[in-house]
């Protein structure tokens, strides 16, 4: 059963530490998770980090993570720093 | 040092500098790769427009400004140097010649005259940097002077920057920085390297665990890139390598370095193939590994700072200025003058020594004579030095020569090479400078008489080409140059001919092929059909000729019909000192130059021919009593001298022989100038005038037949 | 009207050494004998005055070239006067020198030695008491002789040095000689 798991905001190093807690947890849960982004209003670095370690989680359980819904933000430092294949999640450009 | 030394020095120079940009644009023609030569006929102009700046010489700095510019243009690769440039560049090296020429004797004074001769100069430079560029080999598309890289795909920088872990801590995002990198240029590719993430519980979510491998294209200075991450540098580890074709260009940059020793670090920041902080990281790691001795060009690639090419280049570099430095300290510019007085000083001193000798010999003392041995090798070691300081390689003089060829073969359309050979033979500075012309003549004369038409060798079946070569050796006792060219030959019948319009034989006479050709000498004597500028109007061999033998030297032409003709001369080796044989006859000394002296044998029966047997061949001899006339009859018992001389024997007979001696040279008297035979005096130990014997006169007055002689060396 | 000035002190007849300049006055000669005739030479042409010693012959010159000696290190020329002229030779005595004098002709600098029987005193002789060269007699070139001086009643023959020992004469001689020499053998 896929969980659609919606962060809203910002996912920055202002709520890092909170988010990763939630973030993990989500993960150990649910063999299968979508991460919702299309309310992630900025994105950083930090962020960035939290969405590869929840990867590497899940994978460490054989759990599935997909990112869903990337948001113009997400998108925009997805494309700098070219993640599509870190993590091979589909990216559905706006129209 | 006062201003008019230095712009002696400066001029000085600047025409050394303007024969190396010759040398080097004749050379060009049969380069592959022409980077270094471009790059330091580049390099020699710069230096010419710097310094005559320097002297507020505004003629020639605009002028040169605009033969640097082109050179820049060619320097770049978006130029191609071809044999149109060659020859209007070798054109402006003249013109800046003339401008110093005329700067030097007229300090101070414009030539109008001259600076108008650079105008239609400047115009056909101006026409290269004009906006119809010349394509480079390679396709390229037009882009901005700065910079001058070649914007191709594969042409990229490459950028590997780990970001510290607190860097996201102290309120920065190494997105940010990445964004900057993009207002310098464009990120074709981008690699996030996630290996330092550690596993999610172990991971802090405020430490930066992110690296990033990215492939930048940029115009963009190394230091300007590395001035993207400055405010994180301290928290990082940045390494930023230059697209491939800047490690030629750094390689360019170094090599074009002023002369000037410098550390590796500095030469390479200079060049911009290293930025001062990752010489500064690398001086400390250098620092840090003490006392273990690593040379920071190691450190520097293993670093990836700098590409390991750039690093030889500048070690190269370092090498070369360290020896030209020494090299430099070697030699210094002497008045020749002060060296004339110095050898004739050291001419006094032989006279003396021999002097002392024979009174040492004299007077029986042992201690005296033994401290007088010593001395009298001091002496000589001392002249040999001083001779040896006159001394100079002709190779300079033959290398004038390929301008000579370059120009004329283009003058008359014939396609002529010229072939160098034997440039390190030394010979006598004085005899140098003398020489030059009478070759120039015979260089000229062989390119226009002597090399045949293009058809005429195809239908020899010889290459288009033709070749002039210049070939310089010893030979005992003398320096031997020889002017060849593979082109027609003389023509026997041509010549006879000639020479009968001209009454220099008369009708009916047969002369041998020797003869034949050297009637080419006799005054007022030319075959050539047109007189052309260069040759034939006459006035040339016989000239060349009487140069020559104001030289104490020789000139003998032979050719081959249809192969080609060599004219060889030959010179004494020195003027001044020789090694000498003294010989007596009669109550006289004879000095016979000991290099021509083969062996001496006993002449005890005079069956009154004028030859001898040595050793189962024919010797003629000449009876220098006869000769010379001294009075009074020959002894019993005579010797003769063996000479050799140009390939042939001959004796001299004598009364007694006399040993070796130092023989200082003196000139005799004009007066004495016709005597054939005598080519100078010199005063013995004894305080007596000996007279120095000239050998190839004597055989030459003395027509020995050439004929009958197969069997002598 | 000059009178004839006393042999200076510093002038012994004969002399190995230079001798001091005498600048003044270019009326001044040195006298010297050669087959009993007076002849003279202007000082500004003297160099100086040796004894005669061992020459070297060079062959295959005229025989009005002697040889050459060695001067102090150079290889200077010596003439016969007599035999320049035409005459027979004088022979050598005790009180034969070799003077050497020293021209400047076509811009070569020539130091040449002439032998003399005798040699006399150094003269005053006013150009008034110069006469031209005569058109008969004297025996030798005309060209040689610049004038002749009256000195005590007596004539003596003033050389035109430039003329007498003219490099170029003496050079064309001396290929006439070597030429004539070596087309015996």
């Amino acid at each position: 059963m896929s969980m659609p798991l919606r962060i809203e905001g910002e996912l920055t190093i202002y709520r890092a530490a909170e988010l990763k807690n939630t973030l993990l947890a989500a993960v150990a849960e649910h063999d299968t998770l979508d991460i919702d982004l299309s309310a992630v209003t900025e994105f950083d670095t930090a962020g960035v980090q939290l969405l590869l370690v929840a990867k590497r989680a899940a994978a460490a359980r054989q759990h599935t993570l997909r990112l869903v819904g990337h948001s113009a933000p997400v998108i925009d430092v997805f494309e700098l720093l070219d993640l599509s294949s870190h993590f091979g999640d589909p990216i559905v450009l706006p129209a | 040092m006062n201003m008019d030394d230095a712009l002696a020095t400066f001029f000085a120079e600047s025409r050394e500098l303007l024969e190396q940009m010759e040398t080097s644009l004749l050379g060009i023609g049969q380069e592959n790769d022409t980077t270094e030569t471009v790059g330091a006929i580049f390099r020699a102009a710069h230096t010419i427009k710097g310094s005559a700046g320097l002297f507020g010489l505004d003629d020639v700095v605009s002028f040169t400004h605009v033969v640097e510019s082109v050179l820049d243009v060619v320097r770049d690769g978006r130029l191609a140097i071809d044999e149109p440039m060659v020859t209007l560049l070798l054109a402006c090296g003249d013109h800046i010649g003339a401008l110093l020429d005329a700067l030097e004797t007229n300090p101070g004074q414009r030539d109008e005259s001259l600076i108008e001769r650079g105008a239609p100069l400047t115009a056909q430079l101006r026409a290269y940097l004009g906006t119809g560029l010349v394509a480079a080999d390679e396709p390229q598309a037009p882009f901005e002077r700065m910079g001058g890289i070649n914007p191709c795909e594969k042409d990229l920088w490459h950028i590997s920057v780990r970001f510290g872990a607190d860097v996201l801590r102290n309120g920065m995002d190494p997105l940010s920085f990445i964004r900057y990198l993009g207002t310098l240029g464009t990120v074709t590719g981008i690699v996030t390297l996630t290996d330092a993430l550690p596993a999610a519980e172990a991971m802090d979510p405020e430490s930066n665990y992110l690296g990033f491998q990215i492939a930048f294209r940029s115009q963009a200075e190394k230091a300007a890139i590395e001035g993207v991450f400055d405010f994180v540098l301290d928290d990082c580890t940045l390494n930023i390598l230059p697209p491939n074709s800047r490690t030629g260009d750094y390689i360019e940059l170094i090599r074009s370095m002023p002369e000037e020793s410098a550390r590796l670090g500095e030469m390479l920041v200079r060049c911009g193939s290293l930025t001062a902080k990752e010489l500064a990281a690398a001086l400390l790691v250098q620092e840090q590994r003490h006392p273990e001795i690593i040379p920071i060009g190691s450190i520097l690639v293993e670093q990836g700072s700098v590409a390991a090419p750039v690093v030889a280049a500048a070690l190269e570099k370092q090498k070369r200025v360290k020896e030209n430095k020494a090299q430099e300290s070697q030699s210094i510019r002497i008045d020749a003058e002060k060296l004339d007085q110095l050898i004739n000083m050291i001419g006094e001193l032989i006279i003396a020594s021999a002097g002392a000798n024979v009174i040492a010999r004299k007077s029986r003392n042992i201690e005296l004579q033994e401290c007088h041995s010593t001395l009298s090798g001091l002496v000589e070691r001392v002249r040999d030095s001083a001779l040896q300081l006159r001394m100079v390689k002709i190779g300079a003089t033959f290398n004038r020569f390929q301008r000579v060829v370059h120009d004329v073969s283009r003058e008359i359309g014939k396609d002529i090479v010229l072939v160098v050979n034997g440039e390190d033979t030394e010979l006598d500075k004085t005899v140098v400078e003398k020489i030059g012309d009478p070759l120039t003549h015979l260089v000229r004369n062989a390119m226009d008489h002597g090399i045949d038409s293009a058809e005429l060798r195809a239908k020899r079946g010889k290459p288009a080409q033709g070749t002039v070569s210049l070939n310089a050796y010893h030979d005992s006792g003398s320096i031997v140059i020889e002017v060849s060219d593979d082109g027609g030959g003389l023509d026997r019948e041509k010549i006879l001919a000639k020479a009968l319009e001209r009454g220099l034989i008369e009708p009916g006479r047969v002369l041998t092929e020797a003869e034949t050709c050297a009637l080419i000498f006799e005054p007022g004597f030319s075959t050539a059909e047109q007189v052309t500028n260069l040759s034939g109007r006459g006035v040339g061999m016989d000239v060349v000729k009487r140069n020559i033998v104001a030289l104490r030297g020789t000139v003998d032409i032979a050719s081959q019909p249809g192969v080609g003709t060599t004219v060889t001369v030959r010179l004494p080796l020195t003027l001044a000192i020789i090694n000498g044989f003294q010989v007596g006859v009669g109550k006289s000394v004879f000095v016979v130059p000991l290099d021509m002296v083969d062996e001496c044998v006993e002449f005890t029966s005079d069956s009154g021919h004028d030859y001898t047997d040595l050793r189962g061949q024919v010797l003629p001899f000449i009876r220098l009593r006869e000769l010379f006339e001294v009075p009074g009859a020959a002894g019993t018992r005579q010797n003769i001298v063996v000479v050799k001389h140009a390939g042939q024997k001959f004796g001299l007979v004598v009364d007694t022989l006399m040993g070796e001696a130092q023989t200082v040279i003196k000139p005799l008297s004009r007066m004495f100038s016709q005597v054939k035979g005598i080519s100078g005096s010199s005063i013995l130990g004894s305080g007596d005038v000996a007279l120095i014997l000239d050998v190839p006169a004597l055989m030459e007055e003395a027509q020995f037949p050439v004929t009958h002689t197969p069997q002598l060396a | 009207m000059n009178a004839v000035a006393p042999t200076p002190p510093h002038l012994p007849t004969v002399v190995a050494s230079t001798m001091p300049a005498m600048r003044a006055e270019p009326t001044q000669y040195l006298t010297f004998q050669l087959a009993g005739e007076s002849f003279a030479i202007g000082i500004l042409s003297i160099k100086e005055i040796i004894e005669y010693h061992a020459l070297t012959e060079v062959p295959m010159m005229p025989s009005c070239v002697r040889g050459v000696i060695n001067l102090r290190g150079a290889v200077v020329p010596v003439l016969d006067l007599p035999a320049r002229f035409g005459r027979p030779s004088s022979e050598v005595t005790k009180r034969t020198c070799i003077v050497i004098v020293e021209i400047e002709a076509a811009g070569e600098r020539q130091v040449i030695g002439v032998i003399v029987d005798a040699v006399n005193e150094v003269l005053d002789i006013d150009a008034t008491d110069i006469e031209p060269p005569p058109n008969f007699g004297a025996n030798i070139r005309a060209d040689f002789i610049q004038g002749m001086g009256k000195v005590k009643g007596k004539f003596v023959i003033l050389l035109n040095v430039h003329q007498v020992l003219s490099i170029n004469d003496l050079q064309a001689a001396g290929a006439a000689v070597s030429k004539d020499v070596l087309s015996l053998n």
